[in-house]
């Protein structure tokens, strides 16, 4: 079982207003919210699978989905206005509060 | 090939208290798994492990983003006579005749063949839908995704009810039985099914057979990660599918639960009943500590650690073989203190004379142990069933050895750290409950965070901790876990403290000294639980199966060795050493 987690820009076009309101709680559960409809997640292949699994019985034909998979090198050179070092930062593998 | 499994998922019973009673029907996508591979029947229907890989989530998709076009009908169906049940697909033609389609998502067999699981599940999806429409369908339809090719295989029902007949004779024959079947598919099933990493293929032939080098099926590192709350007062929520942590000071932090691996609650941290659910339906953990780092409790869910229970209660009944699992582990241990202990010495130059004497006589004197430790090994792997042997005399004896060779270890460690002996950190040997020195307060606190873990890795392989074989039954900890962290005390948390206090990483604001009594403070704890979990994550190569995995891992895997130990591929278990 493959643990290699890379970046991905999630984007989605959603043309109904509970089913956006499904979507974004779902995808929350995965990443960051970054702006209306795109969020950044960092994960393996079988979270994607399952991410994809879980959005597909919420969202219709006419909804968009398109993910975008970054490269490390390619995640580095984000440019964003709001806070682009986190795109450089290692994610911890533990957290203490 | 890859096994799909439909969007029926993981089917939860409302009559769990009936279930042992009558003989339950059986799942067709069961009837899939045993035409692919009899234990992995076993480990899916009769122990219900189940892991879900990204290719079972992407059948899943395939199955839910279908064209539910108008002539196609799903339906629910069971049949007392079969003794099966699933959720079937079919279509009926305008002409009237029933069709079963089935969509997979890997290839076909040679682009012209369904594969025998594939087959057998279909087939009997043929067979519910004729005996609930009285008659018979007239083909079944496979469609490969990934190659494009739809298998269409004629039906006959006479023959279909033979074979679904034979199939769930033998599905039954093996759920009565309290024994995993042996590997015995060819590699290529392994590598793509997904309970590899709780079936060990690989690690069973290379114990039976001594093969070079077993290929790694089990995950290197944590998909999720640990998060502690040391913050006393906070409280834990949950919103959607997000666990937010309330500080005392208003602050909010949320954490995606996908990338959630346990939480560690230390002392008065308050969580709520819904995250609680949450976590046991997501297979998150939660651990109690008290304040001061002792373990208080785990969440643990539902039975179903049954026949791994007997099996592990059966083994440990026999005293020939949990002899000889002692002797392995304490030579696993107590070889560990003298590496380590030789590798400091090596490292330092300037040792005064004294020192150098005192150092000298204690490894000689761990030597010796292992030695005598060895020697009752030998004497128990050449005795007979029916030799007579004092297995109390000899588990007594080599308690001695080990707790010897413990003292003269922590002596030794003592001698070449060197410390002046007004300094804070002074220590002259272990003492605990409660600890005296903050050298011994930072042992006692880094061992509790690995008996955690140990106990985590004993309920992740389903064994049960209460059974122990080296240590006594005693109500305050776990015996097996303490039998399984005698494997990395010195690996996991020995050895970054000592390379912590070398670089002089702890001041004496770090504890809080009471009389004759020393705790960690709240900088403190956080400062040993930061040293510790970046312990785990580091990767290095296990020296007997020779691929590489981080330490996390290293505790889970030494667990699944031991439940081998007594699952038909022992020799495996204690035998890992550091350099
Ligand atoms: S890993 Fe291999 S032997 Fe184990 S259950 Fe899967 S297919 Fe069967």
């Amino acid at each position: 079982m493959n643990t290699d987690k890379h970046w991905y820009l999630f984007c989605y076009d959603i043309r109904d207003q509970k089913r956006w309101a499904k979507v974004f709680k779902i995808i929350k559960g995965y990443g960051e919210h970054l702006q209306y409809s795109i969020f950044r997640i960092r994960m393996t292949k079988k979270q994607l699978e399952k991410l994809r699994w879980q959005l597909t019985s919420i969202m219709d034909v006419e909804d968009d989905l398109m993910i975008v998979k970054l490269c490390p090198t390619c995640a580095k050179r984000i440019i964003d206005s709001r806070d682009g070092a986190k795109w450089k930062q290692d994610v911890p593998s533990f957290e203490v509060f | 090939m890859s096994i799909n499994i439909t969007n029926e998922g993981f089917f939860n019973s409302h009559f769990l208290a009936e279930k042992t009673r009558d003989n339950p029907l059986i799942r067709v996508m069961a009837l899939h798994a045993l035409a692919y591979c009899e234990r992995l029947f076993y480990l899916e229907e009769v122990e219900e492990i189940r892991v879900a890989d990204a290719n079972i989530y992407a059948g899943r998709r395939l199955h839910e983003g279908l064209d539910k076009g108008s002539k196609k009908y799903t339906l629910e169906l069971a049949s007392q006579e079969l003794g099966i049940r699933g959720k079937v697909d079919y279509i009926c033609t305008n002409a009237g005749e029933l069709i079963i389609y089935e969509h997979k998502k890997g290839r076909s067999n040679k682009g012209n063949q369904a594969w025998p699981s594939d087959y057998l599940q279909t087939t009997t999806y043929g067979l519910l839908v004729s005996e609930h429409f009285n008659r018979p369908v007239k083909e079944l339809r496979i469609r490969y995704h990934a190659d494009n090719k739809t298998i269409v295989i004629p039906f006959d029902l006479n023959k279909a009810k033979n074979e679904i007949l034979k199939a769930v004779k033998r599905a039954r024959e093996l759920r009565s039985c309290l024994q995993r079947p042996p590997v015995n598919v060819p590699e290529n099933l392994c590598r793509t099914c997904s309970l590899a990493p709780v079936c060990l293929p690989e690690e069973e032939h290379f114990a039976a057979e001594g093969k070079e080098k077993p290929v790694r099926l089990f995950p290197a590192e944590d998909e999720r990660r640990v998060i502690h709350i040391l913050e006393q007062g906070a409280f834990i929520s949950k919103d959607g599918y997000q666990i937010i942590i309330h500080l005392p000071d208003g602050e909010k932090k949320a954490i995606s639960t996908a990338h959630i691996s346990s939480l560690v609650l230390h002392g008065n941290v308050q969580i709520s009943t819904q995250t609680i659910h949450f976590c046991a339906a997501n297979e998150i953990g939660i651990h109690w500590l008290s304040y001061g780092g002792h373990y208080v409790a785990a969440l643990q869910r539902g039975a179903g650690f049954v026949q791994r229970h007997h099996r592990q209660y059966d083994a440990f009944c026999k005293p020939f073989f949990t002899t000889l699992l002692i002797a392995r582990l304490c030579q696993a241990k107590v070889e560990n203190q003298l590496k380590y202990i030789l590798r400091l010495a090596r490292a330092k130059r300037s040792t005064p004379v004294q020192n150098k004497k005192t150092l000298e006589a204690t490894i000689n004197a761990i030597r010796h142990e292992i030695k005598a430790i060895a020697r009752i090994e030998k004497t128990l792997s050449k005795a007979d069933d029916g030799d007579i042997v004092e297995y109390d005399k000899l588990t007594g004896e080599m308690r001695g050895h080990e707790g010897r060779a413990g003292r003269e270890y922590f002596k030794a460690l003592a001698c070449i750290l060197n410390l002046e002996k007004d300094s804070f950190l002074y220590f002259d040997g272990r003492n605990r409950r409660p600890p005296r020195d903050p050298f011994n307060a930072l042992l006692s606190f880094g061992y509790a965070l690995l008996y955690k873990d140990c106990v985590a890795a004993i309920q992740a392989v389903g064994l049960d901790p209460c059974f122990g074989f080296f240590h006594t039954p005693r109500s305050t900890a776990y015996p097996l876990a303490l039998d399984l962290m005698e494997l990395f005390r010195v690996i996991m948390w020995d050895m970054p403290l000592i390379a912590s206090v070398n670089r002089k990483q702890w001041r004496k604001q770090d504890f809080e000294i009471t009389g004759k009594q020393v705790w960690l403070n709240k900088e403190g704890r956080k400062k040993a639980i930061i040293l510790y979990e970046n312990r785990k994550k580091e990767k290095w190569k296990h020296p007997v199966l020779k691929y590489s995995l981080s330490y996390a891992r290293t505790i889970e895997l030494e667990a699944r060795l031991l439940e081998k130990e007594w699952t038909g591929s022992p020799g495996l278990f204690a035998r890992l050493r550091l350099r």
